[in-house]
This record gives C-alpha cells, structure tokens and sequence, in this order.
C-alpha cells in the first residue's frame, strides 16, 4: 500500500521450501507416504510491502506461513531473514521481529485471560515492561487497533469477531515487530466488519512501516490491499506478479479460471462468462505428474504439460512470474470446459477384511 | 398473487432462554414465486436461516404471530384455544397425579392393612391415566399437522445445509442414505429381485468376502487361519493332548523367557536401588537442574540439528548448499529412492496388530471359555448375527440403484456408478454437496431452501455448484431459496433478492432494482464495503464501511433498528418503525428517507464516509 514499495530491500528471501507431512497408518508402521503441503518455493518479500498469498484450501498457503515464521521446521530449504536464517535465529529474537495473526481469532486466545493479559503476555515474557508500565503500554496498542482503555478488563468472549481480531492485532503489535503475518484474517468476520479490520491494518501498516504476507483465499481482498501476489497449487507458486499487472494480464490458466470464479455484486460482472474447471483439486498427497495443474486445465498438451513441469519463470520487466508452459498474453481467453469432458475415476476397489 | 409458491408474511418469532426471551424475527414479509431463484442476504445473526427453518418446520423457535403458506396452504401450526387450554389442564392433573399416587403407594406399603390407601391409590392412578389420554387426544391435530409436515419435507420443499459432511450420515453409503428418502416418500419403483433373494445374498457375504480377502492376502490369511484352527484343535482336544502341547511349546517357551527377562530387570534394578540409591538419585536430579539452566538457549541453537528427518522419495530440487540441514537431507536423497528391504519390513509391521489380537484371542479363550458371561455375549451375538448380516450387507435391489445412479448423473456427478457404493468421507467437498443435491432433488421438490450452500467450499468448486443449481433450476424449474452472506453469489445466481438486517427485512426486490439501485442505507453501504476487482476503476485507500457492530439482538428498538449506523437516522427514525415503501413497481424498502435519499448512490456513500469519520474506528454500543 505505501508508495515507496519500490525500494528492492529484500527482507525475507525462502529458498526451496519444502514440508512434507508424513503419513502413517496404525501404531507401529512406518511411514508410508508424505503429504506434499509446500513443495519448493521460492519467494522474496521486500521490506515494507503487502505480498498476498492466494490459494484453494489444501494448497499449502498456511503451511508455507508457518515454516516461514519457524512455528514449524521445514523438511529442506531455507529462509532468510535480514540476511541471516532463522535456524540461527533464537526463538525469542525470531518472535519479536516476526508475528502473526491467526484466521479464527476466538481460538487464538487464552478464554480465561484477560484482555490486558493477553495483549501484555509478549511484554513481559520479553521484560519490556512491568506493572504501571505495562498497563500504560496496553491501553496505547488498545488504542491504536481501535478498542478503547476500559475494554482492559473484558474476556475474549465479550468481544465480537471483529473486536477480536482487533486484539489479536494488538498483540501482534505489542513487541513491535518488523513483520507481520496475517493468516487470512478477515474470512471469520462479516462483510462490514471485514471492511473496517481491512482499513485497520492499512492504516497500521503506514504508521509503524510493517510488511505483511496476507494469506487468503479471497482474490477481491487481495486486490484491495496487496502490492505484490503470489497464486499457490498443490504446494507450488504458479504464479506471481504486481496486484495490477496480475488482474489486469493474468498469464496462468489457473489464475485465469480463479479470477472469473469469484462472484462480484454487480450485475454487468455476474452476465460475463465464466470459465468453470472441472473436477476436485487432486489430493497433495499424489500430487499429478508434470505441471500440476494440467489435470483441470482446459489448455493442456498430451505429452508436454502431463511430463514436464513447467518452472516460474519471470516473463516481463515488473518480475511477472509464471509457472507455465502456454502463459497467456493480455487479452486471451482460454476455451470453456464442458461437465461432459470429466475423465471418470476407477475406484471400485475389492473389499477385503481383516481378521 | 397466486403464482406465488411460497408466502411469509409479518412472521415475528422469539426463542425461550434462561436469559429470557430472544426475538430472533421481528417483522419477515417473503414471497417466492414459481421457479424463481430468490437470494436472501444478510449479515451473521439476522435470522435468515431462522426464517428457513421456521418454513420447514424444523426450527426450535416459539412463533407469536405471522403466516407461513405453500401454495396456498398454512405450514405453521397453532392449537386452537379451548385444545390449548385442554393440554394445559391435563399437564398439570398429570403431573400432580403421579405424584399423589406415588405418595399413595408408600402409604400403602407402610400401612399394608389399611384399605384406604389401596382405594386412593387406584383412584389416582386413574385420574392421572384418564388425563394422559385426555391430554393426547388434545394433541391429535398438533400430530397429523407433524405428519403432513413430514410429508411436505423432501417431497414439496427441501433443504440443502451449510456443511455437507454433517448432513449425511457417515455410517451409510450415498445409495442407501438417498434410497431412503425415495423410499420415505414412496418414490422408488417396483424391485426387480425379490426381497428374500437379496437377503440370501447378504447372509452369503461374509462368507464371499472371507474367500476374498484369503485370495488376496494370502500370507496374513494363513496366519489367521492357522492360528484359529489351532484354537479350535486345542479346545476339542485339550491342552493335556500331546500334540497340542507340542504346538504351543514354542509360545510358552517365549513368554516365560519374557518373565525371565523381566525377573532380571526387577532385581538388578533393586540391587542397584540399594547399593547405590542416593548417589543414582542426586545424579537424575543433577541432570534435571543442568537441563533446566542451560536447555532452552542450547535447544534454541541447536534444535534444528536434532529434529526428525523422514524417509523420501523422488529427486529434490538442489537446496542451498550452506544450510546444514537442507544439504544433509539432499545428500541422503542422493543415496537412492528408499531404504532397502523396506517393503518387506513394511509388510512385517503391517501384520503386528493382527498377530496380537489373535493372541489376545488366544488367550482370552483359554482363559475363560466356560465363563457365563462370555457365553452369554457369545450366544446373543450368535443368535443376533443373521439380523447384523442382513443389516449391514442388504444390497440395494438393482432397480433401485439404477435409479439412484441416474439421480446422480442428474447432478453431473462423475463416475456414479462407483459413488454410490461410497461413504461420504471418500468423497471431496464438492462431490458431498452434489451428492446432498441429489438426496434433495430426489422426490422434486418445488422449492429448494439452499442455506449457505457452498461457504464451505472453494471459489472454483463454488463456481460448479452454482452452475449446477441454477442448471436444475432451468430443467426442472425448481424454485431456489438461497441464503447466503455473499453478495456475488446473489448477484450472479438470483431472479429477486430480500435484504435482512437484525430480524427484519429491509429491502426487497428484483435483482436489478436491488444491486442497481437501492434505496435503504444499510443495502447501499453492504453493496459498497465488499472490495471489489476493478481492472479499470482507481483503488481507493480506503474501503468505504458501516460503521458499528449488528445490535445485540435482546436489545429493544422502538423504531428502526439500523438507525444507530446510519448517517440519516433523525427522531423519526429512532421512534416510528419504519414502512415497506414501494418505491418503485416491486421494488420495497423499510426507510423513511426512501424519497430523500433518491438514487444517487454516491452521494449517500459520502454521507457514509462522513459519518464513519465522525463515530470513530469502533463503535461500542
């Protein structure tokens, strides 16, 4: 959102990101395969900016938002921070710099705590302020995310969604980090609420200069507030690129079809056509061979795209990224599926019992 | 208007709490027509899926006043006054019947000679059956109008819920839990197979499924097999019997080594407990304190060194060559696909579980074979079987499937002759809900109530769900009731649209009227607060928003109930109600500005801007 987003001071770099989640069946087998939530990502976030995430559910966002702020190890790859990875980083050092607030903020807070304890828990594990000064410092963040001093002695139950969030912001900004990651935010709360967090973190975001990673699933809202978006499938960027660049000249089939998919509240929008894929996001688990994608995708080639994986390549001067063998230029549209063109599954497996 | 399907007109509803009573409707006023598709649209707590659950009969809510008609005929139910009474009195005579006559009985016992209380006791007993059944007979129109209503579900209206997966039932498969609609009303056609076919063909399929599951996995099956035999052998001939002894030797042998090994442990452990107790003590306890000092920074250092490191296949993509760990994993990705023999070990592992129940079997039998217990559970399971059988293993008479196959197909389902015979956790969210559709459309139903069919999903699976909806609306011209949050869905799935706003409805009309231009306040600033993708349009900074929270629904307004939030709210507004104006053919909203706002949406959104300034970031109530 801030104008001088074009300084190239890169703040977090990922490099190869991969987590793969093992999968066992009963108490003593071994693993028998992995689920391929994050499979190599590479991605730059420069200081200062709002960097969006987008993706279906399964696609690895939240994972990927999770290894970058250490909350859970990486299975290979690397993220830097400053320059420096955070495997070397210790725990306290990496949450002051880094928060995070979570999509559903009723579950990410104690019941039992008290708002002041809540927003002042990081402040004093951290021995940043005690007693009077403690209570001074959570009234100012109270005051700064919108909610007013005598809120101080409420329970979280008292809140509405949107009040919530608030405090959840609030403690995200109690060490005063440099970065902030939001794990879809607003998908819990109602559209007027929705609007008014959105401007919240806009305006936080100038005044204390943060970055963001926004992960959502929601492309409206990432046109509203991202500078730059980054479109996941199936554990893997597909495409990335400046928030107008990429609405305006969208280059990968995917994101094509994810952009006509959403319904907007205007009428001369809802009578354009739209491009509907057919069939399930297939299961991370056994990711498709070949470019990922090409099992929905109404452009794929018989013997290139079901073989060959496509990598991100940068395809004009903006840092336009796309993983894709047929990138589409401005202005093309990609042929409509039918229902009818479904492959059929085979499932009909045998059963068996055990005795 | 008589093409109306559906009618609710001036519902108000409240529900009973411990809190007191919570009006949920205030004032709803709906019409559905004949196979048009109508959005309702509010925020969370407005009560739209009240208002859905009121029509079908399935909500939980006290109704004071209102009418709810289908096609012409009143779905809500009141008892008539004197019935009303009747049930009242009987309750009461009931209740205190019982307890007279319990209070007789104890009299009875403690006075066993005294006829008195054996007279009163049968009197009361009397009473309180005659009121029951007085009571009952109140209640006979309450019923039947149940019975219709029953009727009226899935045949003439249904409803598809928010989440699929707690809609259907986890235990069935998708052709039983859809045959069992049709069946409920009467829909299936004539069986092709009789009915004792099929049943022999249940009782019959364990036995099939044994063959099977010993021609396919034969190695574990002959451990069973064995093992079982082994059981059976032992028990017709005694464990005295030489060569069961023989057999079970080796067993024996183990478990007494395992004995041996155990008694070993006890008593070094003892030795050791005695001879050097203190000292073992103090050291534990020095190795707790050294950990508790130093763990957390040596643990923040070198943590990531002693984490698990799984087993992988396939060739990675090279990793930075300076992170210790990544070039760790990439060298051991190097050294080839998998871990030798680790299919065989696999296998091994596979069969532990299996090897321990069959001892526990084993074992148990052995143990207590005679016990009445045991032979109880064993007899009743015996006798109960053929029912468990046919229970679980009655197929569905091919007639039936063909017709649940094509329900399937009518929702564009891939492949549906294998999901039919699947359960609703192997299904994807998007299949759930076609399937849900399915169980809906099945008796063609004329108006389908859709609450919040498709949050739960994706936008590209919502984007195929719509479209199937609206595709079966244009065949078989099924009217939709759509509830949803989402102004997109409504715009791009809707004939006509009704706005809800804390139990009441604020405006109401076609879809072009209501998104093109809307008169109530509350309808503009929803419209306007969703961020949209404008390729063209400038960005705004800032989104334009409502300012404040939807009130507490306990909380009572004389008039109307968005006034707090609005930028025009004046002292008619905070003390009249305001009217369904028409402000145009068709087209109501409840405002009393409807003719000063007019239709300049801008400027009433600069009202909105301004007034969202002055009330501050948060508005508490």
């Amino acid at each position: 959102m801030t104008d001088d987003s074009n300084n190239d001071e890169i703040l977090i770099e990922i490099e190869g990101m991969k987590k793969w989640f093992p999968i066992k069946s009963g108490m003593l087998t071994a693993v028998k395969s992995h689920v391929r939530a994050v499979d190599g990502v590479d991605l730059q976030i420069k200081r200062g900016e709002t960097l969006g995430i987008v993706g279906e559910s399964g696609c690895g966002k939240t994972t990927l938002g999770r290894v970058l702020l250490g909350l859970i190890p990486s299975t290979a790859g690397s993220v830097r921070y400053d320059g420096e990875n955070i495997r070397n980083m210790t725990n306290k050092d990496l949450r002051r710099r880094l928060q995070i607030v979570f999509q559903d903020p009723g579950g990410s807070m104690n019941p039992r705590m008290s708002v002041r304890s809540i927003v002042g828990e990081p402040l004093q594990v951290n021995g940043m302020a005690e007693g009077i000064e403690l209570t001074q410092k959570v009234a100012e963040l109270l005051d700064s995310v919108g909610l007013k001093r005598e809120h101080m002695n409420r329970f979280p139950h008292e809140f509405s969604g949107g009040q919530k969030q608030r405090i959840a912001l609030a403690r995200a900004l109690s060490l005063d980090p440099e970065f902030i990651l939001l794990d879809e935010p607003t998908s819990a709360l109602d559209v007027s609420v929705q609007a008014q967090v959105l401007n919240l973190l806009e305006e936080i975001q100038e005044r204390h200069g943060l970055t963001f990673v926004f992960i959502t699933h929601a492309l409206n809202v990432v046109n509203h507030i991202c500078d730059r978006v980054a479109v996941m499938y199936l554990g893997k960027i597909v495409e990335i690129a400046h928030t107008q660049d990429l609405f305006s000249k969208p280059a990968h089939p995917y994101t094509h079809a994810l952009m006509s998919a959403i319904p907007e509240p205007s009428l001369e929008k809802a009578s354009r056509e739209r491009i509907v894929l057919s069939g399930d996001v297939p299961s991370p688990a056994n990711p498709p061979s070949g470019c990922r994608f090409h099992t929905r995708c109404p452009i794929a080639e018989e013997g290139l795209c079901d073989v060959e994986e496509p990598p991100l390549e940068i395809i004009d001067s903006d840092g336009h990224g796309v993983a894709c063998h047929f990138p589409l230029g401005p202005g093309m549209k990609l042929p409509v599926l039918d229902d009818a063109q479904i492959p059929p599954e085979d499932d009909d497996e045998p059963t068996t019992i055990v005795l | 208007m008589s093409d109306n399907l559906l009618e609710i007109e001036g519902l108000r509803v409240h529900f009973d709490t411990l809190d007191g009573p919570i009006e949920a409707l205030h004032s709803v006023d709906l019409n559905v027509e004949q196979g048009q598709i109508m959005g309702l649209v509010g925020e969370s707590g407005c009560g739209k899926s009240v208002t859905s659950l009121v029509t079908i009969g399935l909500a939980t809510c006290d109704v004071d006043e209102g009418s709810v008609k289908y096609e012409g005929e009143e779905l809500l139910f009141r008892d008539s006054e004197a019935d009303k009474r009747l049930q009242d009195i009987s309750g009461w005579v009931t209740v205190i019947g019982v307890l007279a006559s319990i209070i007789s009985f104890f009299g009875m016992l403690l006075t066993p000679l005294s006829l008195e209380f054996k007279t009163f006791f049968l009197i009361f007993v009397f009473i309180t059956i005659a009121s029951w059944v007085v009571g009952f007979a109140a209640k006979g129109e309450y019923r039947r109008h149940q019975k219709f209503m029953r009727w009226v579900r899935g045949n003439e209206i249904s409803m598809i819920f928010q989440e699929p997966m707690t809609a259907l039932n986890p235990l069935y498969t998708v052709e039983k839990q859809i045959s069992e609609v049709m069946h409920v009303h009467d829909r299936l056609v004539e069986a092709e197979t009789p009915r004792y076919v099929r049943v022999g063909q249940a009782l019959v399929r364990p036995a099939t499924l044994i063959v099977d599951a010993f021609s396919s996995k034969p190695q574990s099956s002959i451990a069973t097999f064995s093992t079982l035999s082994f059981v059976l052998f032992a028990h017709l001939r005694g464990f005295a019997d030489p060569t069961a002894a023989a057999i079970a030797s080796p067993f024996v042998f183990i478990f007494q080594g395992i004995f041996w090994i155990v008694e070993v442990a006890y008593y070094s452990y003892k030795i050791i407990m005695i001879a050097f107790g203190p000292l073992v003590c103090f050291s534990i306890l020095g190795i707790f304190v050294v950990i508790i000092l130093t763990g957390s920074t040596f643990l923040d250092r070198y943590g990531s060194f002693i984490r698990p490191r799984f087993p992988q296949v396939g060739v990675p993509a090279p990793g930075s060559r300076d992170d210790p760990l990544s070039t760790e994993i990439d060298r051991s990705l190097e050294d080839g696909p998998q871990r030798p023999h680790a299919s065989k070990i696999d296998s091994l592992l596979l069969q532990t579980p299996l090897v321990f129940t069959t001892l526990l079997i084993v074992f148990l039998l052995l143990w207590m074979p005679l016990s009445a217990l045991l032979a109880m559970v064993i007899i009743t399971t015996l006798l109960a079987l053929p029912g468990i059988i046919i229970v679980n293993y009655l197929g569905l008479d091919p007639a039936h499937r063909r017709q649940v196959i094509g329900i399937l197909e009518d929702v564009r389902i891939p492949n549906p002759s294998a999901v039919v015979k699947m359960y609703p956790h192997e299904l994807s969210g998007g299949m759930r809900q076609r399937v849900m559709i399915a169980m809906m459309m099945a008796c063609e139903p004329k108006l389908l109530i859709a609450d919040e069919p498709t949050t739960a999903l994706d936008v590209t699976i919502q984007a195929q769900i719509l479209k199937l909806m609206r595709d079966l609306r244009d065949e078989k011209g099924t009217a939709i009731l759509l509830i949803t949050h989402d102004l997109g869905v409504i715009a791009e799935m809707c004939d006509a649209v009704t706005v809800m706003y804390a139990g009441s409805v604020v405006e109401t009309g076609s879809i072009e009227d209501v998104l093109s231009r809307p008169r109530m306040p509350y309808s503009i600033g929803l419209l306007h607060s969703i961020p949209t993708i404008d390729e063209g349009a400038e960005r705004r900074d800032f989104l334009p928003i409502i300012p404040g929270q939807v009130p507490d629904p306990n909380l009572h307004f004389d008039g109307c109930r968005f006034h707090p939030r609005c930028p025009f709210a004046n002292e008619t507004c905070i003390t009249t109600p305001p009217p369904m104006n028409e402000v145009e053919p068709g087209h109501f909203a409840a405002c009393h500005h409807t003719d000063s706002i007019g239709e300049n949406v801008a400027e009433v959104q600069a009202a909105f801007d301004v007034f969202a300034a002055e009330y501050g970031l948060e508005g508490v109530a």
